[in-house]
Order: C-alpha cells, then sequence, then structure tokens
C-alpha cells in the first residue's frame, strides 16, 4: 500500500497541468463558463474534446495502435483530477470514449477497431446508446427492436428510449433482437447504427430539470450493413455487460467523484458567506453535521475506485463488482443534492436567473438532474439484485 | 500508487483467519464469557502466532511491521468479537515504540513483543466529550516523578492487565501525556461496571494522588501523544467495526440461503436481497475507509485525523446497518439469546461510542476541511 506518485507519474501530471494552463481560456471557470444555451454548450464541448485529441489528451487509456497513450489507470486517475482542477468542460462524446471503444476493444473484429475508434478520438464522430426500450427497461434482456438478416444486411424495426445525446450523435450502438425463438438473452445482437441512416427519426424528451438531453430513437426499415455486428449473432447480451460494466465502473465513478467535489466545495464556500440568525450559515452545528456526512461519502467513494484500479492493475478481471461502486455513488450524491437544497433553508426553492439564488441556482438544477442518477445505467433496484446474486451468491 | 495488500499481508490475514475461526468461534466466546475467564487459552494462543510482536521494532525483539500489515488482522480480530486487552496492548506497544525514552523502550518493548504484558487505555471520562484533551485527569510532576489525579470509565480489563495508559493532562503545561499506572498501585481504586458488553470487563478507574517514578510517564512536543493515542485507537475501532459488518453479512446471506418460508428460501425474496447488498455496499466502503486510515496512521500521514474520522464515522454507521438488518433477516431468531447475535451488536455499540461516535467524527471532519478550504 502506498499512496505516493512515482516520477513518472508525476511529469504525466505536470505535462498536463502545463498542457490545460495553455489551452483553456484566461480566467476559465473564473470569469469564463460554458455557454448556457443547452445546444451550445454541447456544441462547445464537442469543440473542446477536438481540442483535446489536437493535444494528444485524448483517449489517453487506448492502446498506442489506435491512437491513445496507453496510460496507465494511475495516469487515468490523474488525468481526472487535473481535469477537475482546471475545472476544464466535460465531453460530449462520452458514450463513444468510454463504452463505444472499450466495448470494441474487447470485442470489436480489428476493422471495426480501425474504422470506428479514430473518429470517436477526434470527436469527429459522436456515439448514443440505444439500449433501453419502453417496454425493456430493467427487464433490458425482453428487447424487441427487431434485426432481420436480408443477405449482406439486417433491416432493424423498433423503438429505443432515454437515447441521450441522439441529436448530436452520428452512431449509435443498438442492442436488437435476432431470434424470438430461443431465451431472450440468447436472441440478442450488438450492431453499430449509423444515425444518418434513411428510417431513423428522434423524438427529444423533456426531463424533470427542463433540459432535453435524451430522445425517443425511432429505426423504420433501416437498413445496417452486417460489418456492422459486433460479436456473434445473437452473442450481444454478454458485450451488453462489458458495455454496461464500464458504465457502472470505478474510471466512471473517479470522474463524477472529482466534480462532485468540486460542487460541494463550492457549496462550503456559499455557506460560510451567507448569513443565517447573525452568523455565517457553516457556523451552524446542525448544518456542520449534514455537510461532513456528504464530505466523508465522497471521500469514500474516492477510496473505493482506488481501491478497484489497484486490483485491476493486478489484472483482476471486473464484474458484478461495478454495480457495488454505482449503487453506492449514485445514493450519496443524491443525497448531496438533497443536503445542499436543505442547508440553504428558506432560498432553497430560488432558481438560476433570481438575483436571491445561492451560487447562481446551480444546486437547485443539479438537485433535480440528481434524481436520475439511481435510474439510468440500471436502476438501484436490479444493482441490488445483481450483488445479491452475483457476487453475494443469494438464490434467484 | 498502489490501495492494495501484498501477498504477505493477505497470508497472515489468512492465519488469523483460519486460527480464529478454528479455534475461536462464537461458541468459544460466548463460553468464554460466560466462565468468567479472563482470555483464557486465546491469549498465549495469540502469544504463539506473533500477534504482540508484530509491530514492536526489530531491535526490541520484534518484526518491525506497521499499522498497514496490521489492517486485515484487525479485521479477522474484530470479526471474531477477540475481548480487549488485546489491541490495547497493540496500541501501548505503538505509543512507547514512537513516545518512549531508550530506557522506557528497553523495559517495555522486548516483554510486550512476547506477550508477557497486558495494557489497558483510560481515555473516557463521565462528564467530558471523546477527546482526551476534554478530560480533567491531571498529571502534575513533583520532586523526583509525577502525581496523577482523575476518574476514568469504560476502562477495559482494567483489573486483569499489568498497566493502563491513562491519558490526562500535564498540570504545568496543559499539554497531554500518559501515565503508566499499574492497577494494584496506591491510591487507584476500580468498580466494576455493568455494562452492554460483558466480555470486555469495563472498570471505572479513580486515581487518588497516585505517585508515580518519573519513568512511568510518557510524553511528546505538545499533545502529540495524545493525539496519536486517539487516532489509533479509532481507526482501529473502525477496523474491528467493519469486521464484524462483514462477519454479520456473511451470517446473514448464509442464513437466507438456508431458511425457507413460502416453500423457498428467503435469499430469494427481494426484500431480504436488497437488505443484503446495502449491507454489503456499506462493508465495501467501510473497508476502503477503515485501509486507509491505518495507512494514514502507518505513515503519520499528513490527512490522518481526517482519515481516521471519515473511518470512525463512515464504519460506525455501517456496523449499524450491518447489525440492524442482520438481526432483522433472522427474524424472531434474531431477537433470540441462544443465537447470540447479540455479542456482535454488543461489541459494536462499545466500539462506536468509544474513541469518537460518528457525530464527534463528522465534526472533526467538517473543521479539517475548512482549515483545507482555508475558510
Amino acid at each position: 500500500m502506498d499512496f505516493k506518485y512515482s516520477a513518472e507519474e508525476q511529469q504525466f501530471r505536470d505535462e498536463l497541468r502545463q498542457w490545460l494552463s495553455e489551452n483553456l481560456p484566461k480566467g476559465w471557470g473564473e470569469t469564463v463558463f460554458e455557454p448556457e444555451d443547452e445546444d451550445e454548450m454541447y456544441l462547445s464541448r464537442l469543440e473542446w474534446e477536438k481540442k483535446l485529441y489536437k493535444g494528444g489528451w485524448s483517449g489517453i487509456e487506448w492502446p498506442k495502435k489506435y491512437g491513445g497513450r496507453g496510460a496507465t489507470l494511475i495516469e487515468q486517475a490523474i488525468f481526472a483530477e487535473e481535469m477537475a482542477r482546471a475545472k476544464a468542460p466535460e465531453g460530449l462524446n462520452i458514450i463513444g470514449r468510454n463504452l463505444v471503444a472499450t466495448t470494441l476493444l474487447h470485442h470489436g473484429t480489428e476493422e471495426q477497431r480501425l474504422r470506428y475508434l479514430p473518429k470517436i478520438l477526434s470527436g469527429d464522430e459522436v456515439w448514443c446508446q440505444g439500449f433501453s426500450e419502453p417496454n425493456a427497461g430493467s427487464d433490458l434482456a425482453s428487447v424487441r427492436c427487431k434485426a432481420e438478416l436480408k443477405g449482406d444486411h439486417f433491416v432493424v424495426n423498433g423503438q429505443k428510449i432515454w437515447t441521450s445525446y441522439g441529436q448530436y450523435a452520428q452512431w449509435c450502438i443498438v442492442l436488437v433482437r435476432t431470434n424470438s425463438e430461443v431465451a431472450k438473452h440468447k436472441g440478442i445482437s450488438f450492431l453499430l447504427v449509423d444515425m444518418r441512416s434513411p428510417g431513423v427519426t428522434l423524438r427529444p424528451l423533456k426531463q424533470i430539470s427542463g433540459e432535453s438531453e435524451f430522445n425517443e430513437t425511432f429505426f423504420d426499415n433501416v437498413e445496417v450493413p452486417l460489418e456492422n455486428l459486433v460479436g456473434e449473432l445473437n452473442g450481444g447480451w454478454k458485450i451488453a455487460m462489458t458495455t454496461l460494466a464500464y458504465e457502472r465502473g470505478p474510471e466512471d465513478a473517479l470522474g463524477r467523484q472529482i466534480r462532485f467535489k468540486q460542487e460541494l466545495d463550492r457549496l462550503i464556500h456559499t455557506l460560510s458567506q451567507l448569513q443565517r440568525n447573525d452568523r455565517a450559515i457553516i457556523e451552524d452545528p446542525v448544518v456542520r453535521q449534514k455537510v461532513a456526512k456528504s464530505i466523508v461519502d465522497l471521500e469514500v467513494m474516492r477510496l473505493n475506485v482506488l481501491r478497484r484500479f489497484s486490483k485491476a492493475l493486478k489484472g483482476e478481471p471486473r464484474g458484478p463488482d461495478a454495480s457495488m461502486v454505482k449503487l453506492y455513488w449514485s445514493h450519496i450524491m443524491q443525497n448531496m443534492y438533497e443536503m445542499a437544497l436543505e442547508v440553504l433553508g428558506p432560498l432553497a426553492s430560488l432558481t438560476e436567473g433570481d438575483s436571491l439564488a445561492a451560487a447562481m441556482g446551480r444546486y437547485q438544477l443539479s438537485y433535480l438532474q440528481s434524481r436520475a442518477f439511481t435510474i439510468y445505467s440500471g436502476s438501484s433496484e436490479i444493482q441490488r439484485n445483481i450483488i445479491a446474486e452475483r457476487v453475494l451468491g443469494l438464490p434467484k | 500508487m498502489d490501495f492494495d495488500f501484498n501477498e504477505e499481508q493477505y497470508v497472515f490475514q489468512e492465519t488469523f483467519k483460519n486460527f480464529l475461526s478454528e479455534q475461536y468461534p462464537l461458541e468459544k466466546h460466548i463460553a468464554l464469557v460466560d466462565s468468567g475467564e479472563r482470555n483464557g487459552e486465546l491469549w498465549s494462543q495469540l502469544v504463539e502466532l506473533g500477534l504482540f510482536s508484530l509491530i514492536v521494532p526489530e531491535e526490541f525483539g520484534g518484526l518491525g511491521m506497521s499499522f498497514v500489515d496490521m489492517a486485515l488482522i484487525m479485521e479477522e480480530l474484530g470479526k471474531s468479537l477477540v475481548p480487549p486487552p488485546v489491541t490495547e496492548t497493540i496500541i501501548a506497544s505503538d505509543l512507547i515504540a514512537r513516545f518512549g525514552t531508550d530506557d522506557q523502550k528497553n523495559h517495555y518493548l522486548p516483554d510486550l513483543a512476547e506477550g508477557k504484558l497486558k495494557f489497558s487505555l483510560a481515555m473516557l471520562e463521565e462528564s467530558a466529550g471523546f477527546h482526551p484533551a476534554d478530560g480533567e485527569t491531571t498529571i502534575a510532576p513533583t520532586v523526583g516523578g509525577f502525581v496523577v489525579n482523575g476518574k476514568k470509565i469504560l476502562v477495559p480489563q482494567a483489573d486483569a492487565v499489568d498497566a493502563i495508559l491513562v491519558v490526562g493532562k500535564m498540570a504545568d503545561t496543559g499539554n497531554l501525556a500518559v501515565a503508566i499506572v499499574a492497577p494494584g498501585s496506591e491510591g487507584v481504586a476500580l468498580r466494576k461496571h455493568s455494562a452492554l458488553d460483558d466480555s470486555c470487563y469495563f472498570h471505572e478507574v479513580s486515581f487518588d494522588n497516585v505517585k508515580l517514578a518519573g519513568e512511568k510517564l510518557l510524553s511528546s512536543q505538545g499533545s502529540a501523544i495524545g493525539e496519536r493515542l486517539f487516532d489509533v485507537s479509532a481507526a482501529i475501532n473502525a477496523t474491528q467495526l467493519v469486521g464484524i459488518a462483514g462477519r454479520m453479512l456473511d451470517i446473514a446471506v448464509d442464513y437466507a440461503c438456508q431458511r425457507e418460508q413460502f416453500g423457498v428460501p428467503i435469499g430469494s425474496f427481494q426484500a431480504i436481497k436488497h437488505k443484503c447488498a446495502n449491507i454489503a455496499v456499506d462493508v465495501d466502503g467501510g473497508r476502503s475507509a477503515a485501509y486507509y486510515a491505518m495507512w494514514t496512521i502507518a505513515e503519520d500521514a499528513p490527512d490522518r485525523a481526517k482519515a481516521v474520522s471519515v473511518a470512525k464515522s463512515f464504519c460506525g454507521e455501517a456496523a449499524r446497518l450491518a447489525n440492524n438488518d442482520g438481526i432483522q433477516i433472522h427474524g424472531g431468531m434474531g431477537f433470540t439469546w441462544e443465537l447470540g447475535l447479540h455479542h456482535y451488536l454488543r461489541r459494536t455499540k462499545v466500539l462506536e461510542y468509544s474513541a469518537g461516535d460518528v457525530a464527534y467524527h463528522r465534526e472533526r471532519v467538517m473543521a479539517e476541511t475548512l482549515a483545507e478550504l482555508s475558510l
């Protein structure tokens, strides 16, 4: 056990820090922020991703062969820390980089990797994820969106839902039903679908936060070439599990932990400035207990991730354990945002745009967004089933 | 950067795990408590395994290991409800090795390494908070020595140890120091408490003008020794708490796989599964927190206070959940004296309310964080 960084790791950090100071606008995160308009914000995030790519800082963990740096998990951790320290924007192609690329690295053919990975890296092709359907949510294996193989191509018909970033995406990973005669998870295939194909339509969905990040996606006789099948025909379930293991895993959690930590630090600053009953809110012992609980929870989230990185570095396979990571962070973060409103007291209801809103109303939006944490990438109920059955060995 | 134990550390864990599951299962613990005997043969068996030599420096006959090496072992000791003064004696070795004079080290450490000495700790007081600095016990310099005055509560096995480490304030400087007091010394009075966990043999110990020779005082720059005693105790308690929580999870899962109702094992019901999953997540987080705290103790890292308080507050709550829901999963059986789950519950409560409870450590985390943020 050792929490010190090696000279190489330190050099990696210095180099990145230098690059960030040269490439983020002056005053970034202090006086200069992301655009307020949702569309503009997402497009500015894509621009940022392209800039990272030009600087050689995109897909750092990928093998060098596909344009990455072959960065270790520890370097990935450093990367996440430094991006957060600089308050660098998130990217737009999160699904492409974190889910599609890792899935193709595990299960794709060499042709598929060479075709798709470079454009994910460069930000030229943004990806979305077509897993959930109106009648296949927690019961994901019951997907009905159908693909029929006709010669050298599939014909896809059906509907997907909760398609985040669908409006910005060129490509979509889609779980389709290719056999209805067998047990439901044995008849699923994993396709790469071009969103510009004839027959693909999108309908935006408005979320409880008022934003429209996600969509319904309809496939109407969409032709998909056979070479866009990942893995074997009817072998898609296992591949989807790989995708989900990354979606729920420690790399994802680390990036989030650092952003959440910034939010919490900012809350503490706000509570030190705002007065209530003639003292700073942070002087109130009840408030201190609540804030401290979130500090503790977030620190444990960080340590959980580091412990898993160390296990992974020793070659331990990732598996259902990812559900523990996701179940934990999703609940502590919901608690944190709920707490953030609670400690603001009478100001809690004031949102962005009101002159009295605390911290420009950021926590109210985050609070609304946080309701999704325990639903997406597998609801908490599903994560608990996975932990109980596949980690603890309780009977089905 | 490596947040994992090495192979040797896992081997040590296995050794203690196997030993305790064979030689000190719950039935044995219950039998020992019922007999009123103190450690019985357990102490000598632990001596044989070398437990007390592990953190004693090599030049004094120990293995010179650190609290990182001890972390998994402490978890196992917690899991098996190994009673005091085992961890207390190990804490004494750490304090003497770090703060003792050469004479004190030569006098105590070789015997500690061989398990020939048993130490208890006296930290809490009736009308004080959890931190030793809140207490009123004084250590006053006199000609050729010191005089201790005060009253401590919840001193484990006070009547069956060779010495008690009594933390108090120096009457002249106000700094914390630690007096090494034999329980039979003149002016020391013991009263056995009625307390939640009978296996701890808690005592109230009064010190009425107890005169000590100079070599019985452990002191440090400022109050460093008191701070370390508190942090080491809290970190070890947190590690033991997560051990108990893990044991309770195992017991509950086993029971849920075997116990049938409505014609199926109750573990097939989501109501039970989800309780078990929640405990598993808390045990996992508790391990992260406790192991990191043990590392900061071993390294005397600058974030030691915060890391220890993160661990003690988190593990305190984790153990609560594991015990409460672990018992709930057992239904009526869980409430019986005979099944014995209450032994875990009782030890949990005792550990939870020693060396700072959840609220105490949260406040400390808050204060440390504000200092970090320069607020």
